[in-house]
């Protein structure tokens, strides 16, 4: 039995269709993360999910109950807002127990149930401020505790830390992933935030235009995505897209750039695995960390437009033909604008994009 | 005008420049003293059409002033007025009545108020016309409301009585504001139709400052919609409904317009109230000296009111 | 509001419109049947039976009241005040209001709440002190004086609503305009005035609405013809003639037209303008 099944999702509004159909089961324990940018549904989704919205057609089963008519309050789920959503005029200690108050639950239970919560998320000795006294990050603790205290079947986060300052947001990424080790429970996670996505995530659903791009698990989703959308979404700085034409290269199978001036790429593929390909206009994705410094048999030979020392590595813009790549090399080196670098292709790193339609051809 | 322009815009060298007035505004404005300078104008028409005559008012209640005896003189007689008020029935009649009158009618306004605001703040489709329209009693005249109802109430030609004679409501006719049982309560009735749209408004405009994300919470907790206007809407209100109450009592108690035109303090005193009792001491009777008392005592007791309601409600612990 | 089931949306969408038909027509109907009274004949208001909508309609009873105890003077009245009080108090409320929001000095705070106790002296208790005062300057019963007095309560008001929009106007244009070569005084005419138009015009129009309206002051505070605005004038006319209900109406409608001009104009501003505000705080 699958903790939440979404059959044929639809959500529109008038003519815009903000949902096109999604499909999703998740299993107990599962960590899914819906990744994308504004506007491609994923709150939407959430809300669907949490019964906040309703959708215009479709299923949603939470355990093995059919809850598209039911209240949220009667979906044994839990919401984390990116607002945080705490009751300003309430203390902590209220707001923590307010979803066991309006359940009827007693005094005593509650009480302990909320110490319990509290100091889970170190936050016990805050209970009786109001959220209005509370720093930013003591307010998330708060509201994932209204949200545990509870023990629901789901959790649902609304992009919960992007109010945050970066290293605020780091710690409490861990926080986050530490919880869900300890509690177990099944957890949907909105954002926008790719790293977020991808240290949290048992699974990543990337969207974009209410369309699951692709529903995978991160490494996964990193090494092969399906499509340029996601290979362009995930992974910072962004995978580099080379149009160009698949040609023979001896035992290799080459690219030739597109564009006036056209440069090769050997890619570091046996030809066998690409013939089918052959004389095909392609996009070729490399991750910029796929690259290392080959002088003696590059894969291909640039000119260096930008050189951006990072500190841990060395980001170095090269003008290959027409277009331009990204490459992270080792902190060490010693290149300068306008010198000719070449670089090799690390085996089984490569995507090959259909210009067209944007999805992997290989 | 050229020259005026770039006056305007920045230190002027020649001498004709420095005589010119917007050059020399330009420069004022400049000066250290100019956010003062900015005030004074108004402070002017302050201090002398509302500071002055007020504090001659406060000390007016102590002196004897009856335009209509000059023989009587205008010294200062102490709290002789103060005294009198003490012993004076009808002040004592009108302060209950000033009471009544206020709290019914703020409690009405309120409730009307907030139920025109939570209606208002759903925003259905068609309703923003129905808003603009409960927002007119307010901006109304007060002679023109006042005659309005009294001819919608009027004793024979009453609209109103038709319509609940024919209800079955009532048997006859009723001269509504000539019956002492009901004339406080129909001038009620009028105010709140006047003053409601008030707190309507700031209660709207309180409404709309409450995130959207709390209700989602407090449904996601399981609080229905009642819960939820109660321990998340109304506490979040609290400062605008303090404001509004005070704003409204201090209307309600100053100004006697309404209750003026339909009833003048009557039949007998039974719509009598501080605010026109002292106006009616002052136009009618020129007993200035009384008057001023009676107001002065009004005004304490607006602070009174103001200062516990505030402590009461813990406003400010928000 | 979240509910599952279509028709418990339902009920609550029907439950809400229900309420504000009602608050409509409860707001609506007093203004309606006085017009309507106004267009009937004065046979028809005072029959047995009630009309309801009118068999026949006439313009007599406008004609009456404006062709009667001079009417046209007083509405004319009434204009020049209100003129003048929007007038004065947008010239010395401005520049106030325009400290308040911009400046930051010690007893700010107390000048603010220094208005709502100013509010709560009773107009009785200004009236006769203002009555001794103007007699003395002799600008009782004349028009100008009554504007001063107008502008003289309704300036706290002013002040406040306008420093609202004032604050939200941002103060980096300004800054910049400075920079540009600007003084304040410049900065202020051609940058932030324009962008606080609307707020201008709203907060002008509530002054016009409240200085058109006004009767207690007027009525202390004129004495004849000359200078006395059209609550008073009205208001007597009821007392002296036993006006007819059907002129009285007439009168009222007339009245009240500036009135709803002015309400239509500034509407629109001023839910806009307290809900841009109740957002951004």
């Amino acid at each position: 039995m699958s903790t939440l099944t979404l059959n044929g999702v639809r959500k529109s509004f008038g003519a815009l269709d903000v949902l096109q159909s999604i499909d999703l089961k998740l299993e107990d324990g599962e960590f899914l993360v819906l990744l994308g940018p504004s506007g491609c549904g994923k709150s939407t989704l959430l809300n669907i999910i949490a019964g906040l919205e309703t959708p215009t057609s479709g299923d949603i089963f939470i355990g093995d109950k059919r809850v598209n008519d039911v209240h949220p309050k009667n979906r044994n789920i839990a919401m984390v807002f990116q607002s945080y959503a705490l009751y300003p005029t309430m203390p902590v200690e209220r707001n923590i127990g307010f979803g066991l108050e309006m359940r009827g639950v007693e005094t005593d239970t509650r009480k302990r149930a909320v110490d319990g919560a509290a100091r889970m998320l170190q936050v016990d000795h805050l209970l009786d401020r109001k959220p209005g006294q509370l720093s930013g990050g003591q307010r998330q603790r708060v509201a994932m505790g209204r949200a545990i205290v509870r023990e629901p079947e789901l959790f649902l986060f609304d992009e919960p830390l992007s109010n945050l300052d970066a290293k605020l947001r780091a710690e409490m990424r861990t926080e986050i992933k530490r919880l869900h080790n300890r509690l177990g429970t099944t957890v949907v996670y909105v954002t926008h935030d790719q790293i977020e996505a991808m240290t949290l995530g048992t699974r990543i659903a990337v969207m974009k235009g209410g369309v699951i791009q692709q529903l995978a698990d991160p490494m996964t989703t990193y090494e092969k995505p399906a499509n340029m959308f996601v290979a362009g979404f995930i992974g910072s700085p962004s995978m580099n897209f080379i149009t160009g034409t698949l040609v023979r290269d001896g035992a290799h199978v080459g690219l030739t750039t597109d564009g006036n001036n056209p440069a090769s790429i050997r890619l570091p593929r046996v030809a066998a695995n690409l013939d089918a390909l052959l004389g095909r206009k392609v996009v070729l994705g490399v991750r910029p960390e796929s690259f290392q410094a080959d002088g003696a048999a590059p894969d291909l030979t640039g000119t260096i437009d930008v050189v951006e020392p990072t500190g841990p590595d060395t980001l170095v813009v090269l003008a290959l033909g027409n277009q331009t790549i990204t490459a992270r090399l080792g902190p060490k080196l010693t290149v300068a604008t306008g010198e000719t670098l070449g670089l090799s292709i690390q085996p089984d790193s490569i995507s090959l994009f259909d210009p067209d339609s944007g999805n992997r051809i290989g | 005008m050229a020259e005026r322009m770039s006056a305007l815009s920045g230190p002027s060298p020649s001498l004709w420049r420095r005589l010119d007035p917007a050059a020399a505004l330009g420069r004022l404005s400049e000066t250290r003293y100019w956010m003062y300078l900015l005030l004074v104008p108004s402070a002017i028409l302050i201090l002398a059409v509302v500071l002055y005559p007020t504090v001659y008012g406060f000390q007016l209640s102590f002196r004897q002033m009856r335009l209509n005896r000059p023989d009587l003189g205008t010294g200062l007689v102490g709290f002789k007025h103060y005294v009198a008020m003490w012993n004076d029935k009808v002040f004592w009649l009108s302060l209950r009545n000033t009471a009544v009158w206020v709290t019914f009618a703020v409690v009405i306004e309120f409730g009307l108020g907030l139920l025109a605001a939570l209606a208002l703040n759903r925003n259905l489709p068609g309703t923003k016309i129905m808003g603009v329209l409960i927002l007119l009693p307010y901006f109304l005249p007060n002679v023109v409301a006042g005659h309005m109802w009294a001819l919608l109430l009027d004793p024979r030609l009453g609209v109103i009585n038709d319509i609940l004679v024919r209800l079955g409501f009532l048997e006859t006719y009723k001269a509504w504001f000539a019956d002492p049982s009901t004339a406080l309560g129909a001038a009620i009735l009028v105010e709140a139709w006047h003053g409601f749209p008030f707190f309507a408004l700031l209660l709207l405009a309180g409404l709309k400052g409450v995130p959207d994300d709390l209700y989602k919470a407090a449904s996601v907790d399981g609080a229905g919609p009642i819960r939820q206007l109660r321990l998340i809407t109304l506490p979040m209100l609290r400062s605008v409904i303090a404001a509004a109450v005070i704003l409204r009592v201090i209307g309600l108690v100053n100004s006697p317009d309404l209750l003026l035109i339909l009833t003048g303090g009557g039949p007998g005193q039974s719509t009598q109230v501080l605010s026109l009792y002292a106006f009616q001491k002052a136009y009618k009777d020129f007993n200035f000296g009384y008057a001023g008392a009676l107001s002065v005592v009004m005004f304490v007791l607006l602070m009174v009111f103001a200062w516990a309601y505030v402590r009461v409600s813990k406003v400010n612990q928000d | 509001m979240i509910t599952t089931s279509r028709r418990a949306r339902l009920g609550w969408n029907i439950a809400t419109y229900a309420v504000l038909l009602t608050l409509t027509v409860f707001c609506i109907f007093p203004l309606l049947w006085t017009l309507l009274t106004s267009l009937k004949y004065e046979a028809d208001i005072v029959t047995q039976t009630m009309q309801y909508i009118p068999k026949r309609i006439t313009f007599e009873n406008y004609v009456t009241i404006w062709t009667q105890s001079g009417f046209p003077t007083l509405v004319f009245n009434s204009f020049v005040v209100t003129a003048t009080t929007v007038v004065l108090c947008l010239i010395t409320g401005t520049l106030a209001a325009y400290s308040f929001s911009r400046f930051h000095y010690p007893g700010r705070g107390a000048l603010m709440l220094g208005y709502l106790v100013i509010r709560m002296f009773p107009a009785v208790l200004m009236i006769i002190p203002l009555f001794i005062l103007m007699r003395g300057v002799g600008l009782l019963d004349s028009r100008f004086g009554l504007a001063l007095a107008y502008t003289s309560f309704l300036l706290p008001l002013f002040v406040w609503m306008l420093k609202g929009f004032f604050d939200a106007a941002p103060k980096e244009l300004e800054s910049a305009a400075r920079i540009d070569g600007c003084t304040r005084i410049g900065a202020m005419i051609r940058i932030v005035l324009p962008l606080a138009r609307n707020g201008l015009v709203a907060t002008s129009v509530f002054v016009a609405i409240a200085a058109w309206n006004e009767f207690l002051f007027a009525l202390m505070l004129t004495t004849s013809q000359g200078s006395r605005t059209w609550p008073v004038g009205l208001q007597l006319m009821v007392g002296e003639f036993q006006l007819p209900w059907g002129v009285l109406a007439a009168g009222g409608i007339i009245s009240i037209i500036p009135v709803m001009i002015l309400f239509a104009i500034v509407q629109r501003t001023m839910v806009h303008g307290i809900t841009a505000g109740a957002v951004k705080g």
